[in-house]
């Protein structure tokens, strides 16, 4: 297991994941989202060829109302 | 007259798309998602802005979205999504990226806060990240202040539409400096200009088209008024009668009065005197 931060939390998913197993593992379902991983975006394109690793920070973002 | 006014419509290009209204309209801060879904139709702004924040974990609701996306959707309107919350050209650039992945738009309203307290625009970071973006195919609409100078170096690095704010964000306090914003205008009347913040009565709006801005947006005056949709209602016609006012040709001030009234014939003239 390896630790990351996920939206500002910490949590734990398993070693070795890519974005796309790592978001079924942390529950996030559907496609209404956009990723960044340490800040920078990750294109759906590229989600199981970029590796999660211990200590990364994950944004995982949806619409909301916006002015 | 309405058919005359029909007639006198226009309609105007922005980011590639033509439209009819010049009224942008926010999706935020309304009582309801109700509400906001009517208050967007009736303003009859054909560009809505929207946002992203940090989506909770199971959400499984509609495809990953959510009510208000599902709305947006239904209505049928152009998305224009924002950077807001970014504080560096790097958090814009990033959230740009990715809301053009979700919203599929290259459209983005281009925010880069400078100042917590009254959420003035960063110019810096803004042109640094109004380049960056531009180089990456976006169509940048920037938020900015009324400074001549930082729209004019946004339109060195490409901006076709800029975006100064009248007064600050949701302050309701009109245009500050209209006569900054009219710089602007007779400085870029090339470029689409838009009226970005600060508006808080459908007057403000009327003023800002009538100085010939291409169009105003605004979310705070109609989601705070004690009846958005009535209040959507009349910005839809405060906009129209402040471009048609801009398009009539509005006559120039006098230091004096002068009659209106035909002096000629006059009667009574001089002829009874105390």
């Amino acid at each position: 297991m390896i630790e990351v931060i996920v939206n500002g939390k910490r949590t734990k998913i398993s070693s070795g994941l890519n974005i796309k197993e790592a978001i079924t593992a942390l529950e996030y379902k559907g496609e209404g989202f956009a990723l960044a991983l340490n800040g920078t975006f990750v294109a759906i394109s590229t989600y199981e060829t970029t590796i999660v690793r211990e200590n990364d920070s994950i944004e995982i973002l949806a619409p909301v109302q916006g002015g | 007259m309405t058919k005359f006014i029909e007639a006198q419509a226009d309609t105007w290009e922005i980011g590639g798309k033509t439209l009819n209204s010049r009224l942008l309209i926010g999706s935020a801060l309304y009582p309801s998602p109700a509400n906001m879904e009517e208050a967007i139709k009736i303003s009859g702004a054909q560009i809505v802005t929207v946002s992203l924040r940090r989506q909770a974990a199971g959400d499984t609701t509609s495809k990953g979205g959510n009510q208000f996306w599902d709305i947006i959707k239904s209505i049928g309107i152009e998305v224009l999504p924002n950077t807001a919350g970014s504080h560096s050209a790097k958090e814009a650039i990033t959230t740009a990226q990715m809301a053009r992945e979700v919203f599929g738009t290259n459209w983005v309203k281009l925010e880069v806060i400078g100042d917590q307290y009254n959420l003035q625009p960063d110019p810096f970071e803004t042109v640094k990240a109004a380049e960056i973006l531009i180089k990456e195919g976006f169509e940048v609409f920037p938020y900015t202040t009324d400074d001549l100078v930082v729209a004019k170096r946004l339109a060195d690095v490409g901006c076709k539409i800029i975006m100064p704010w009248g007064s600050m964000i949701g302050s309701g306090k009109g245009l500050m400096n209209p006569d900054n914003l009219l710089a602007i205008r007779k400085q870029f009347p090339e470029l689409k200009l838009i009226i970005d913040a600060g508006i808080g009565k459908p007057s403000h709006a009327t003023q800002a088209m009538e100085l010939g801005y291409d169009g105003v947006l605004l979310n705070s005056a109609i989601a705070l008024a004690q009846d958005p949709v009535k209040m959507a209602d009349a910005f839809r016609v405060s906009v129209e009668a402040g471009r048609l006012g801009y398009e009539a040709g509005v006559m120039k001030e006098r230091e004096f009065a002068s009659p209106s009234t035909p002096t000629v014939g006059t009667p009574f003239w001089h002829q009874f005197k105390d």
